[in-house]
């Protein structure tokens, strides 16, 4: 009990000996993101693996040591604790392998799946107002100067095949340089022409770090003390709470040239290095023989109706629908929420979920959601920046004739009970899948994402003084998100008091007339949730709960390329050359024409690899995503062939 | 007449058979148990009668060889019979064919000019015996890269073969986690592969490389770069089994192996049951770059390992009395002609598949 009470008084922010054992941890202040945290303590200090699903979030004090000592008196299977500690490395400069999530965005920027981009990238800027126009560039690039110190994560590089690493902080460009825009003396055309062009160069030419820093930030000087601070952050080495540890870090330094940060003792890259032994512990395991028993019988995504292949877009940017709940809103939501046990999130991920249903006219469905995920090993680990972030597999099954709340009750429990597997992430779970099915395409092309209780969680909204860059004015803000793999996402956010959802999806995918009707609806819906007055009614769900027979481009049930190769040995030298090539990289024998990289264990950063290495071998470069489209050793041997013929 | 000793074996009776059906002459059939013997020899094809026989006892040994034209041997364990049985049949005038002896019995024999102008062939069974001889297909003159072998499945072992798969460890059978590097033996080169696929093999498989002496021998004869040896088992209760009793037994002898048969026979017996029973002799090559086209694979199929040992005894007497081998002590993979064997093989019943393509 008295480790309950000091984990909950670390996460609420409370005097352990304050808290009540008879009051729910939503009302003394807990949120799904703490709640994934809280379960993830448990694990880690008691050994007890709870599944969220028990641990609702009207769940008190007493309610949750009653569940830990029925787990650890045989009741339920305990695991281990996690036995990692995560230390320094000898060498803070040696690479390190990229996190599976990191991986996908790396081979996404390859163009190696479909719904590729040259970066994975997100794409911010906001106002500031009573700027000091001589002070803030100097001020602004000692802090980025200090702040590249204090997290290394800001001198990382990728390297060409998909490894990682952090310059040292005097190597050359190692720091990143902040670009200043002096608009002070320009007129308003002016401006807003130039405010259009950086905002359309960072917004489809994010930063890239296999070339240089991950970050790119830029000062707008404007007329009247007023400005614009732009940030282009790469997805491939910033999550989303890595951001908001970044701006929160970056004003910090900006408002104070003598600002000190707690020192941080460990990085991202001692993190990942710990987590090489992960695979090892029973906890790992049984997480993975959790999802495996799953895998056959999961849904495929939501039968969106679709105005193109998404083989054959490509995309630039993604398009946005956006909405905010002003303060009253979502302070009204909330209280609806707490009324009815569920967190704000699983509230919005339900309606998102209808939406979803009535779209794709069907309502068993898989959807991808973005995890903070980030493992409670040190101390630390919330504030250093880096990619921690994962994606998570979560099947929905909305049931006929169930009012919102019911709905909404479900969600929770399975989304609890999935997120309770965490050791094992979506990008995993879904090779797996796509191996299974010998199917390439992405396994959850639809995406929810809430960081609903961020702020909370940080201990408070993100500083709105900034020294000599003035007064940030959050809500004045532009942003753009391109994350490859995606058909639609929705985000749901906080912007100081108000509530912020937008939905990002790839415009060339869908009719415009129903991505606008469904963003209407899901807005209709929450504005129905704020006032009270849609949870017990009946959301009008279809009545099939698998797609139907296809009719036109549909989601998930698109046609996979039929590849068959006569089996046998390696027809000729080129043939024989791909496989040395896979066998080389997969350390397997690979014997037959016919056998795929993918069903031979490849994943796709292997694959980034194996065409690298064919590159050098044959002198000629197989785009990836040729190889990706027919990955068997006579389909590789094909393409090289035809690039080969290309260049003579 | 041609002796056949260990005929009411796993692998004997198909060797008795065969050799009846190929009307190679009348057939004495040797055993320790005569009814069991006159019961096999009685459903042969061909004239057939049977005769107690006795390894271990000389006169009975001798009168057995008496008057054969031929004695061939399917009788183990291997480590008892050496070149026993190959001495009698000499000192009767006959020639000899043995499922076992390998090296050990070979070289016993050599350079003494015991055999005279006989012949003996030794290890003419499966593994050593074809496992050296089909890849001879991939090389023909042809200089290769690398070759690879991949040879077994799912088999149940008794008591007397697990022993002798016991045995079957120490630098004169073969060395582990080696490959044959330029030349030579490189050790601890090659990791053992788990659930791997493989071409012919029904399910995902373990390969533990294991470079036998018969291996070695290949490539040297082949001039291969590069070759590369697994025995292959279908999960890794086999491999776990023999590792767990060779580090118990650090003498490796079959007094002190035999209590430990039972766990092998154990672990045999339960791969079995998850897999059936099925044989896989996989062979790849990769010729050096430039050289002139050819077969770069074969592949045989089989459901017993065992009865495929018998017709493989039964080809290499058929081609002793042929005179197509000649006068001396051989090892059956290096005398053998591989054309004629796999032609031979891909007739017979027992054989599932064999390609070389």
């Amino acid at each position: 009990m008295k480790e309950l009470a000091e984990i909950w008084s670390e996460l609420l922010g409370l005097p352990p000996g304050e808290i009540p054992h008879d009051v729910g941890f939503l009302r003394l202040g807990g949120d799904s993101v703490l709640a994934v945290r809280m379960s993830a303590l448990v694990r880690k200090r008691l050994g007890v693996a709870l599944a969220l699903s028990d641990v609702r979030v009207e769940t008190t004090l007493d309610d949750l040591a009653e569940l830990v000592r029925r787990h650890t008196s045989g009741g339920a299977p305990a695991t281990r604790a996690l036995p990692l500690t995560v230390t320094p490395r000898p060498d803070p400069h040696a690479e390190f392998p990229l996190l599976p999530l990191q991986q996908g965005y790396f081979v996404g920027q390859q163009d190696g799946w479909e719904l590729s981009y040259d970066s994975a990238h997100y794409y911010l800027d906001y106002a500031l107002t009573g700027v000091d126009g001589d002070e803030a560039a100097d001020a602004l690039a000692d802090a980025v100067g200090r702040l590249a110190t204090h997290q290394p994560t800001l001198r990382a590089r990728v390297t060409p095949d998909g490894r990682q690493h952090v310059l040292p902080a005097d190597a050359p460009g190692a720091v990143p340089q902040v670009r200043v825009y002096d608009l002070r003396e320009a007129g308003p055309a002016e401006i807003a022409t130039a405010l259009r062009d950086v905002r359309q160069e960072m917004s489809t030419s994010g930063p890239d770090p296999t070339r240089g820093p991950g970050i790119d930030v830029r000062l707008t000087l404007l007329p009247g003390d007023e400005g614009r601070l732009h940030l282009g952050l790469s997805l491939l080495i910033f999550d989303g709470w890595s951001s908001s540890v970044l701006s929160r870090d970056l004003l910090a330094f900006v408002a104070d040239w003598n600002a000190a940060l707690p020192p941080l003792d460990i990085h991202f890259g001692d993190y990942v290095t710990s987590l090489a032994d992960l695979p090892a512990t029973e906890a790992w395991q049984a997480d993975r023989d959790w999802w495996w028993s799953r895998l056959d019988t999961l849904p495929g995504p939501p039968a969106l109706p679709l105005a193109a292949d998404p083989q054959e877009v490509r995309p630039v940017t993604m398009g946005n629908r956006e909405h905010r709940w002003r303060a009253e809103s979502w302070a009204a939501l909330r209280r609806q929420c707490t009324d009815r046990g569920v967190t704000p999130s699983t509230a919005m991920l339900t309606a998102f979920g209808v939406v979803l249903a009535r779209w794709a006219g069907h309502r068993r469905m898989l959807l991808n959601s973005l995890q903070l995920n980030r493992l409670p090993i040190h101390p630390e680990v919330q504030r250093v920046v880096g990619a921690f972030a994962a994606t998570m597999l979560l099947p929905l099954d909305l049931a006929a004739e169930a009012t919102f709340a019911e709905l909404a009750a479900t969600v929770q429990a399975t989304s609890g009970e999935h997120a309770a597997h965490n050791l094992i992430t979506g990008v995993e779970v879904g090779r797996e899948v796509a191996r299974r099915r010998g199917s390439w395409r992405p396994v959850g092309p639809v995406v929810f994402q809430s960081v609903l209780g961020v702020d909370a969680a940080m201990g408070g909204g993100p500083p709105e003084e900034a020294g000599p860059l003035g007064r940030v004015v959050a809500s004045d803000y532009f942003h753009q998100l391109r994350t490859p793999q995606v058909a639609i996402e929705v985000r749901c956010f906080e912007l100081g008091p108000e509530m912020v959802a937008v939905f990002s999806l790839v415009e060339e995918l869908f009719d415009t007339d129903q991505v606008t009707a469904a963003f209407a609806e899901f807005v209709a819906l929450v504005d129905a949730l704020a006032d009270g007055s849609g949870w017990d009614r009946l959301p009008g769900l279809p009545e099939e709960t698998e797609p139907g027979p296809a009719s036109g481009l549909r989601l998930g049930l698109l046609p996979e390329p039929a590849v068959r190769h006569r089996e046998g040995p390696p027809a000729d030298d080129m043939e024989q050359a791909v496989a040395d090539v896979f066998e080389e990289l997969l350390e397997v024998p690979v014997l037959d024409r016919a056998a795929d990289f993918f069903g031979l264990g490849g994943d796709s950063l292997l694959a980034v690899r194996a065409v690298v290495r064919l590159a050098k071998e044959a002198g000629v470069s197989v785009p990836v995503r040729e190889f990706l489209s027919d990955s068997t050793v006579a389909g590789v041997a094909a393409v090289v062939r035809s690039r080969l013929g290309d260049q003579r | 007449m041609i002796g056949i000793l260990g005929a009411t074996g796993a692998v004997g009776r198909t060797a008795a058979q065969r050799i009846a059906a190929y009307g190679l002459g009348p057939l004495r059939v040797g055993g320790r148990n005569l009814t069991r013997a006159a019961d096999l020899a009685s459903s042969l094809p061909a004239p057939a009668h049977a005769v107690r026989a006795d390894l271990n006892d000389p006169a009975e040994l001798a009168a057995f060889c008496d008057g054969c034209r031929i004695v061939v041997s399917c009788a183990g364990p291997t480590y008892q019979v050496l070149d026993t049985v190959a001495r009698a049949a000499f000192a009767a005038g006959a020639d000899y064919v043995d499922i076992g002896g390998e090296l050990a019995a070979k070289d016993a024999l050599t350079g003494e000019g015991v055999a005279g102008d006989r012949t003996a062939v030794f290890s003419a069974g499966v593994m050593p015996g074809l496992s050296g001889l089909l890849p001879r297909l991939l090389a023909k003159g042809r200089p290769l890269r690398r070759l690879d072998v991949y040879v077994g499945g799912a088999a149940v072992f008794t008591p007397l073969s697990a022993v002798d798969a016991l045995l079957t460890r120490g630098p004169r059978f073969g060395e582990p986690m080696a490959a044959w590097r330029e030349g030579r033996v490189a050790p601890g080169t090659l990791a053992p592969l788990h659930q791997v696929r493989l071409p012919g093999f029904p399910v995902p498989v373990h390969a533990w490389p294991y470079l036998t002496t018969e291996a070695q021998t290949l490539a040297t004869d082949t001039g291969a770069d590069e070759v590369r040896s697994y025995n292959v088992f279908v999960s890794n209760r086999l491999p776990e089994a023999l590792a767990a009793t060779w580090a118990e037994v650090p003498d490796a002898r079959p007094e002190t192996l035999a209590p430990h048969a039972e766990t092998v026979v154990r672990a045999s017996l339960r791969d079995n049951a998850d897999f059936g029973a099925f044989y896989v002799m996989l062979f790849t090559a990769r010729p050096r770059p430039g050289a002139p086209p050819g077969p770069t694979r074969v592949l045989l199929t089989a459901v017993d390992s065992y009865a495929l040992s018998g017709v493989v005894m039964a080809l290499a007497t058929r081609a002793v009395l042929s005179g197509s081998v000649p006068a001396g002590v051989h090892l059956a993979a290096e005398v053998l002609d591989p054309d004629a064997t796999a032609s031979a093989l891909r007739k017979d019943v027992l054989v599932e598949g064999l390609t070389v393509e």
